[in-house]
């Protein structure tokens, strides 16, 4: 039961945190015309692919967190 | 072709005969997690419109571990990547890579006696197709790898929607791998592993120099995870793994450079539960100059059936104390299931030659310590790990 | 598990109604009468009322937007094939530093009038929703379409709408 209540008011939290996020960006929306900076590569959050992949591959070779943005991965011989 | 060469087993000394333990290979090299990253990826959260230019990059990676006393892993990486759109409502992103790894790493624990050395070489290649809406995308896409002892196949669909004013992105994604491990000692034959992830996000544009992220991951797996070349090694059947991952980016008007910060939470059903703090500065110069110095904090919990280099009287290394042979028990020495905390100092340099060609070379030291984990005590005993590598990196667009 | 689903929808339905009342059109309508404006330019001020009785292509622009780069060449095109026959094309410039738009003009130049809006009055009052956005100003000042973003696929409905509506001028 505790474990239950734990994660719904973890869910919830999280849930709230996203709606706040995007009701945070709605107050004074940035419009089309203003988003030149937001344009930029250091601004997106795609950066060099390669450079994220060998980032990625190295640490989750030694270390135990992996993921947290994308989806589907593959496995690898690191348990 | 593969060599495997076992330097030195370890005998079990035991009344009832001899028996070797198996020849240590280093599961955990570096080119095996390119698969694991091709479709974990950040950036998954694609814009509206396909790429304005196409571009072909090539990358190359040197990484050198160590610990005291060893020389660990080294890894020589060369990768291909390629983005296109397909006419104006599709695109393709493609990776290839090859990985030559080899080196020493240690049975159990950081013991360097024991330890075997390895030379393998993988290749990896991935393929995702784009396709663009007024205001959403998705993302279907396809990666394999092989290595002599490990194959894996994964298939991921991911799509993105934009609200009218394009400042909310939501993002859901959901993915599944399928390995069959072969292991060369023959510990296990056939066996095999499958996983199944969801995630989900948002993006919200906050201000005209502030974009922000915030995503949930969620996958489940179930098969085979033990390291069949290390010494003790037997990890339970299931792995559920949580990741929670806000993203900032910020803008300074004042030097024209971004901001880059994120901070991952990680659960899973081994009891782990991991920090990652990463950040890093973007600051352009003329000339095409642009320089990023980045740090990253990590730190990690123990896994629940990790024990410490603390050995039986009678036994020896490498069992822990109260050994029974006939347990199910789960139970690992593998380093990377310690606890502890870990420190990666990164600087990159990127000069655009011309409007179509670009270069790059960056950076990192890495280490990673028990004694650094962070709030709580990190696992003892073991030795410090060291790496270093470089990427050099050289890219076209037309 | 039933009670927190519940209560994770209704925030999440609120989350929604907020985020749609927030980003409500605010086009302005066909027949609607295109707001005045008096803009810097490249030589001397651009007055929209100067041109009442052409038929008036506005173009919001900035150096950072790819699809308008693309956009140029074929504005370039346009304005020399129906220049003559009424058509003025006004690309209007959004960016906030001036440079960036100088800088764009020498690798992309405009054969049309330029004109630099870096506060973003003109796009504000237009209520354009993406970039680039085109609004079609009538001869007598009323708005005919307005189109936001800038595909090959574009083109030829864009020169088709100009063309039609050049021929009920006459």
């Amino acid at each position: 039961m505790k474990v239950i209540v734990k994660k719904t008011t973890t869910m919830l939290l999280i849930a709230s945190a996203a709606l706040a996020l995007s009701a945070c960006g709605t107050i004074k929306p940035v419009q089309p015309w203003e988003k030149g900076n937001l344009a930029k590569t250091a601004m997106t959050f795609e950066n060099d692919r390669l450079e994220s992949r060998y980032g990625e591959h190295i640490y989750t070779s030694r270390e135990s967190a992996s993921g947290g943005a994308g989806v589907g991965g593959g496995g690898c011989g690191c348990n | 072709m593969t060599k495997i060469i076992e330097i030195t087993s370890v005998p079990l000394i035991t009344s009832t005969g001899p028996e070797t333990l198996p020849a240590s290979s280093d599961m955990q090299t570096i080119g095996a997690a390119l698969l694991t990253a091709a479709l974990l990826l950040p950036g998954v959260v694609k814009a509206e419109t396909p790429p304005e230019h196409a571009s072909l990059s090539l990358k190359y990676l040197n990484y050198e571990e160590k610990q005291a006393g060893l020389k660990r892993i080294t890894a020589n990486s060369p990768s291909l990547s390629l983005t296109t759109p397909l006419g104006a409502d599709w695109s393709l992103d493609a990776t290839l890579t090859s990985d030559d790894v080899s080196g020493a790493s240690p049975r159990y624990h950081t013991a360097i006696s024991g330890a075997s050395r390895m030379n393998d070489q993988r290749t990896a290649g991935d393929v995702a197709f784009t396709r663009y809406f007024p205001r959403a995308s998705l993302t279907v896409g396809t990666a394999y790898s092989t290595e002599h002892d490990y194959e894996s196949r994964a298939l991921s669909a991911t799509g993105n929607f934009s609200s009218e004013d394009k400042n909310t992105t939501w993002t859901v994604g959901l993915g599944g791998s399928h390995d069959r491990i072969n292991p060369t000692n023959l510990i296990v034959k056939n066996e095999t592993k499958k996983t199944i992830s969801i995630m989900a996000g948002v993006t919200q544009i906050l201000t005209a120099e502030d974009i922000a992220q915030l995503t949930l991951s969620h996958s489940r797996g179930e098969g085979y995870f033990s390291d069949p070349y290390k010494a003790l090694d037997r990890r339970p059947r299931e792995r559920n793994q949580t990741t929670l991952l806000a993203r900032w980016n910020h803008h300074f008007l004042g030097t024209g450079g971004t901001g880059r910060f994120s901070y991952r939470y990680y659960s899973d059903t081994y009891d782990v539960k991991a920090h990652t703090l990463t950040a890093e500065y973007v600051q352009p110069f003329s000339q095409g100059w642009t320089i990023t110095p980045s740090l990253r904090v990590y730190s990690q919990s123990a896994a629940s059936f990790y024990f410490d280099p603390v050995y039986d009287a009678q036994l020896g290394a490498p069992f822990p104390p109260g050994y029974q042979f006939a347990s199910t028990q789960p139970s690992s020495a593998d380093q990377r299931l310690s606890g502890f905390g870990a420190l990666t100092f990164g600087f990159k340099v990127s000069k655009q030659l011309t409007s179509d060609w670009t270069v790059d070379i960056k950076l990192e030291n890495y280490e990673q310590r028990g004694n650094w984990r962070l709030f709580h005590k990190g696992s003892p005993g073991l030795a410090a790990l060291k790496a270093q590598s470089i990427q050099l990196g050289i890219s076209k667009q037309w | 598990m039933k009670f927190s689903m519940n209560i994770y929808k209704k925030r999440f339905a609120l989350g929604i109604a907020a985020l749609l009342m927030a980003t409500s059109a605010m086009a302005l309508d066909k027949g609607s009468t295109a707001p005045a404006f008096d803009l810097k330019g490249v030589e001397g001020n651009i007055n929209l009322a100067k041109y009442q009785g052409k038929l008036v292509y506005l173009d919001f622009w900035a150096s950072w937007c790819g699809p308008c780069r693309q956009s140029f060449p074929w504005m370039n095109e346009l304005q020399s094939k129906y220049g003559a026959q009424g058509l003025q094309i006004i690309g209007v410039n959004l960016d906030q530093k001036n440079e960036d738009a100088r800088q764009f003009l020498t690798t992309t130049p405009a054969r049309f009038l330029v004109a630099f809006d870096p506060a973003g009055a003109t796009p504000r009052s237009c209520g354009v929703k993406g970039m680039p956005s085109s609004v079609l100003i009538g001869p007598d000042g009323k708005i005919i379409f307005e189109h936001a973003g800038f595909k090959e696929a574009d083109r030829a409905a864009l020169e088709e709408k100009i063309k039609s509506s050049l021929g009920a001028i006459k």
